[in-house]
C-alpha cells in the first residue's frame, strides 16, 4: 500500500526583493508519511514546515523534487478532493456564519447536494461547534475559529487531513479537545498531518514524528522509539518507608541492577489546569 | 463541466454576498443615487432639449464616473481580501481551479455592478420620465413639439454601461493576479481605465500614416491592449436620440467588449495560475 503522502528531495526556494536574493526555506527534504496515522512535522518558527504543507497541497510550486498524495501527483485536484486542510493562524470569511462557512467549502468540496445539509452537521457536531454555529465568523474566539477551521477541512470526509499550527494560541482545555477530535479521525481510519511547535502537546497526539530544522530534516520515526530509553525504567512506588527503600535497594543489587535516582512523580503543569478548568465559555 | 460551473458559481455567491455586505458599496451606491436625484432640482427651464440631456448628462456622468470607481477599488478588495486574509489559502486547497476562483471573483464583482447599474438606471429613468411629462404639458401650452426620451434606448445604455464595468473588472483582476498589493493595483488599474477612455485618440492618430515605425508599433500595439471605453458612452444617442445609432454599430460595440472581457480574465488566469499563495 502507498503513503499517504511521499516527498522525495524537495527543495523550495523562495526569492526576496527585486534583486531576487534566493531563501532556501526547504532543503533535500524526503518523507513517507504512513496512512492510517497521526504525522507530526515539528520545528521551530520559520523552519519550513508550512512552506512543506503548501508545497504537499499545491499552493506554492517546488523549486526541486517530487510529491504525490495517496498516490496521486500533488497539485492535481483528485488529490485535493481527499485531502482536508486548516491553514496557519485561520482567518474566515468573518461575514459568513459558522454554518455558511461549512457549507461553502462543502460544496467546492464536491460534496452532493443531497448530502450537505447531513455532512455539515456532522462536521459542526465533531468540533463541538452547532451552538456557535449560527453566528458570524467575526465574533469567535481564536479556539472557535480553530475548530470552525477542523470543520471545514473534515466535512467532505476527507481521506488525509492536514492541519497546519491546529493548537496555535488555543488554551489547554481547547488543545485537549483538538487532541480528541484528531484521534477519533485515527479511529476512523483517517491520516492525519499536523505541524507543531508545541512539543508537549504533539508528543501525547502524535504516532510519529518527524523533526525539520532550517530546511532540513534531522529526526523521523515512532513516537515511542524515539522517546523511550529502553535501557532505563521508571516504579513507581506508594507508602515507601527507609526500610524498605533500603531492602529494594539490596534486592536490585542482588541482580546487578542499580538505582540511579528516586524522586517524586510529578505532574505537569498541564494535566494541573485541565483537572482544574473544566471548560471555557466557548467550548 | 458542471462541476467546474458550479465551483465558479459559488465562489462568485460568496463574493457577491461580501460585497454588498460591505459599506463601501452601500456608500457609493447612496451617494450615486442621491446625485442623480439632485438633478430635478436643477433645473435650466428652455423647454428643450436641453434640459433633459443636463439631467441626463449629470445622472449618467455620476453612473459612469462611481461605477468605474465602484469596479476599480471593490474587485481589488474583494481579491485581496482573500489573499491578505489567508482565506484563499483554505479555498485553493480545495478541488477548486485556479481559473474557476477568478472568474468566481468576475461574475460576483459583475453581479455587484449589475445592481450598481439598474438601481441608478431606474431612477435615471424616473427622473427623466417625470420631466418629460412636465415638458410635454409645458409644450403643448406653448405649441410647441416636446422633447422626449427613448426608454429602449435606457435600457440597451444599462447593457452597455454594463458591459464597460465588465471590461474594466476583468482589466482589475488580471492587474490583481500580477500584482503585490491593494494599492499598487487601484492605482494602476485607474491609470488603465484612464488609458481606456482616451484611447480612440491613439486610434484616431493610428488612421494617420506616420514615418517612424517605433511610433506606428507603439501605437498598434496601445490601441490593441488596451480597449476602448469611450465607445460605450452612447448615453446621447441612445437615451435622447442626438444622433442614429445603428444595429451593427451597437453589436460591434458589444462583440469588442466581450471579446476583451474574454481576452483580459485569459490573460488574469494564466498569470494567477503561477501565483505563490
Ligand atoms: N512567501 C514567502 N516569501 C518569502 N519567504 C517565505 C515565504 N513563505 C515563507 N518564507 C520563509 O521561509 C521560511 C520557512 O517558513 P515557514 O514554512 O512558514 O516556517 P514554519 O511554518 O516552520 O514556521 C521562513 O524563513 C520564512 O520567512
Ligand atoms: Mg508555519
Amino acid at each position: 500500500m502507498n503513503s499517504a503522502i511521499s516527498v522525495r528531495h524537495l527543495t523550495k526556494d523562495f526569492r526576496i526583493g527585486i534583486r531576487g536574493l534566493k531563501l532556501r526555506a526547504v532543503d533535500d527534504l524526503s518523507l513517507e508519511i504512513p496512512r492510517g496515522q497521526v504525522y507530526g512535522l515539528l520545528g521551530p518558527n520559520g523552519c519550513g514546515k508550512s512552506t512543506t504543507l503548501k508545497v504537499v497541497l499545491g499552493l506554492v510550486s517546488a523549486t526541486a523534487g517530487e510529491i504525490s498524495i495517496l498516490g496521486e501527483p500533488s497539485a492535481t485536484s483528485a488529490a485535493r478532493r481527499r485531502t482536508g486542510f486548516l491553514p496557519e493562524a485561520p482567518y474566515f470569511h468573518k461575514f459568513l456564519t459558522g454554518r455558511e462557512l461549512v457549507r461553502y467549502c462543502a460544496q467546492l468540496s464536491g460534496v452532493a447536494a443531497s448530502d450537505l445539509d447531513a455532512a455539515v452537521e456532522d462536521a459542526l457536531g465533531l468540533a463541538a461547534m452547532k451552538e456557535a454555529a449560527g453566528r458570524p465568523i467575526g465574533t469567535y474566539s481564536k479556539g472557535m475559529l480553530q475548530r470552525i477551521g477542523f470543520a471545514q477541512a473534515v466535512v467532505h470526509d476527507p481521506e488525509l487531513i492536514i492541519l497546519d499550527e491546529p493548537t496555535a494560541g488555543v488554551d489547554p482545555v481547547g488543545s485537549a479537545s483538538i487532541g480528541r477530535m484528531i484521534h477519533a479521525m485515527r479511529d476512523k481510519g483517517k491520516t492525519v498531518v499536523l505541524c507543531s511547535h508545541l512539543l508537549g502537546q504533539v508528543e501525547q497526539v502524535c504516532d510519529r514524528v518527524a523533526i525539520m530544522d532550517r530546511g532540513k530534516l534531522v529526526l523521523e520515526g515512532a513516537v515511542e522509539d524515539v522517546l523511550s530509553r529502553r535501557d532505563r525504567h521508571v516504579m513507581t512506588i506508594e507508602a515507601m518507608t527507609p526500610a524498605a527503600r533500603s531492602a529494594a535497594e539490596a534486592a536490585l543489587e542482588a541482580h546487578g541492577a542499580k538505582i540511579t535516582s528516586v524522586t517524586h512523580p510529578r505532574r505537569s503543569l498541564e494535566d494541573l489546569f485541565r483537572e482544574l478548568v473544566t471548560g471555557s465559555r466557548d467550548a | 463541466m458542471k462541476d467546474s460551473l458550479r465551483r465558479t458559481l459559488w465562489i462568485s455567491r460568496v463574493t457577491f454576498l461580501e460585497a454588498v455586505r460591505q459599506r463601501f458599496f452601500a456608500f457609493l451606491l447612496v451617494l450615486s443615487a442621491a446625485m442623480v436625484l439632485s438633478s430635478v432640482s436643477l433645473r435650466v427651464f428652455d423647454f428643450g432639449h436641453g434640459e433633459l440631456k443636463f439631467i441626463a448628462d449629470f445622472g449618467f456622468g455620476g453612473m459612469f464616473f462611481f461605477g468605474s470607481v465602484l469596479a476599480v477599488v471593490m474587485t481589488a478588495q474583494l481579491f485581496f481580501s482573500e489573499i491578505d486574509n489567508k482565506t484563499a489559502l483554505t479555498l485553493l486547497a480545495k478541488p477548486l481551479s485556479r481559473p474557476e476562483f477568478l472568474l468566481g471573483k468576475f461574475f460576483g464583482a459583475w453581479a455587484v455592478l449589475g445592481v450598481f447599474v439598474l438601481v441608478l438606471a431606474s431612477l435615471q429613468g424616473v427622473v427623466l420620465w417625470a420631466r418629460e411629462q412636465e415638458l410635454i404639458a409645458a409644450a403643448e401650452q406653448a405649441g410647441r413639439i416636446p422633447t422626449t426620451f427613448s426608454i429602449v434606448g435606457l435600457c440597451q445604455l444599462v447593457l452597455l454601461q454594463w458591459l464597460r464595468l465588465g471590461v474594466v473588472i476583468a482589466i482589475v483582476l488580471a492587474i490583481s493576479a500580477l500584482a503585490r498589493t491593494f494599492l499598487f493595483t487601484v492605482v494602476v488599474g485607474s491609470l488603465a481605465v484612464v488609458a481606456g477612455q482616451l484611447q480612440w485618440i491613439a486610434q484616431d492618430a493610428f488612421l494617420r500614416p506616420t514615418d517612424s515605425p517605433a511610433y506606428a508599433a507603439f501605437l498598434w500595439i496601445s490601441t490593441r491592449l488596451i480597449p476602448n471605453l469611450q465607445q460605450f458612452n452612447l448615453a446621447d444617442a441612445l437615451v435622447l436620440g442626438s444622433s442614429a445609432v445603428e444595429e451593427g454599430a451597437l453589436i460591434a460595440v458589444c462583440l469588442s467588449g466581450l471579446a476583451y472581457l474574454a481576452a483580459y480574465l485569459t490573460l488574469g488566469s494564466l498569470i494567477f495560475r503561477q501565483r505563490e499563495i
